[in-house]
């Protein structure tokens, strides 16, 4: 599996030699923590977002969120390419790869499109947009476990 | 001492208001300021463990260009997040005592990060590589003002 997965990513470097396709590892415990750290970020980033949306932080440093908020999103598929159980991920991550993975690409357009937004019109243009952009919950839900 | 910093945040509240240069929708309060700072932190640590994995060949460094941006912009998010004097959680109050030179460390990591987002774009993982420790100065700046709980 791993030795079909490293030959199908070197394929596709070959193919599409900027856009990686996989995070690859030879350590299981590095795929696992290494997307735990893209969902760390996301999770602190986004929080720092909110609060700049709330009146509780700096309103100019919005747009700078939104954009690490995308940049991040955009290391979230390749982190979770490689099929190594464990860590929070459901098992189902993989078996519904399809449907997942196109959350995923959904969630790195949506913060993209959003960033932009922030960007050109800040909060006011990007505000109304929020909550379609913030899938977190509806991933979680479907392919986190629940923490005991 | 937190009444009088009150009383002074207070007094810049309603100056801001008369000069009405932005609308405040709602008062920080001290918890609100710690908690956006740590958050700042909190990402800036998790990216930087994403390139440390990089570094040390545990991941391939496809995230080499998206890790060296974020770091930068982080670092940007973090440059006025102490400029309010807010007490509390793992800072130590020699941030405010000494400001100019807590300041001059954050700006110095500013424009190091932005250099490195540079150098990820030219010369890739072995230039950033080569010049890591000199920027990523976060050890320097906890052992002076973070009381690390
Ligand atoms: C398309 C799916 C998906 C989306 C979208 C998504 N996540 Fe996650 N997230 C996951 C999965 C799966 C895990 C479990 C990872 C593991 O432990 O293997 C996770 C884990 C996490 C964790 C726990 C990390 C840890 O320390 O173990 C946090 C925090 C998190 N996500 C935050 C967010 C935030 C915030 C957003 C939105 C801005 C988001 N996620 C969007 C799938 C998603
Ligand atoms: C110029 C000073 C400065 C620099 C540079 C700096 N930090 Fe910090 N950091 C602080 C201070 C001060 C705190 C305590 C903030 C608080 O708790 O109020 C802190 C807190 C933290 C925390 C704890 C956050 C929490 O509460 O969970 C982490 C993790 C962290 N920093 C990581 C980093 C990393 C990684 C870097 C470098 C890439 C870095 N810092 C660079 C000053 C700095």
């Amino acid at each position: 599996m791993t030795r079909f997965l490293q030959f199908a990513a070197g394929l596709a470097f070959a193919a599409v030699a900027t856009m990686p396709v996989a995070v690859r590892a030879e350590d299981p415990t590095d795929v696992i923590d290494y997307r735990k750290l893209v969902m760390k970020s996301l999770g602190a980033q986004a929080a720092a977002m909110n609060a700049t949306l709330q009146g509780k932080a700096p309103a100019e440093n919005f747009a700078t969120h939104a954009e690490t908020l995308a940049l991040v999103a955009s290391q979230a598929l390749v982190a979770f390419t490689p099929k190594i159980e464990g860590g929070d991920s459901k098992p189902e991550v993989w078996a519904k790869w399809d449907d997942f993975s196109k959350k995923m690409k959904e969630f790195q357009a949506a913060t993209a499109e959003f960033a932009k937004l922030a960007q050109s019109g800040g909060a006011a243009a990007a505000q109304p947009k929020l909550q379609a952009t913030l899938t977190c919950k509806g991933c979680h839900d479907a392919y986190r476990k629940p923490r005991g | 001492m937190t009444g009088l910093v009150k009383f002074v945040g207070g007094f810049a509240i309603v100056a801001a208001m008369a000069m009405s240069a932005m609308p405040l929708v709602a008062r920080a309060d001290d918890k609100d300021v710690i908690d956006y700072r740590e958050n700042i932190m909190k990402s800036l640590d998790a990216q930087t463990a994403m390139l440390g994995m990089m570094a040390s060949t545990q991941v391939e460094p496809v995230d080499l260009i998206s890790t060296t941006r974020s770091l930068a912009l982080i670092a940007k998010q973090a440059q006025h997040s102490f400029d309010a004097k807010v007490l509390g959680g793992e800072a130590k109050p020699e941030i405010w005592a000494n400001y100019a030179d807590f300041k001059k460390k954050m700006d110095d990591f500013v424009v190091k990060t932005a250099e490195m987002e540079q150098d990820a774009k030219t010369g890739g993982l072995p230039v950033v590589m080569e010049k890591m420790v000199d920027v990523l100065t976060c050890k320097g700046c906890h052992d002076a003002y973070r009381a690390k709980k």
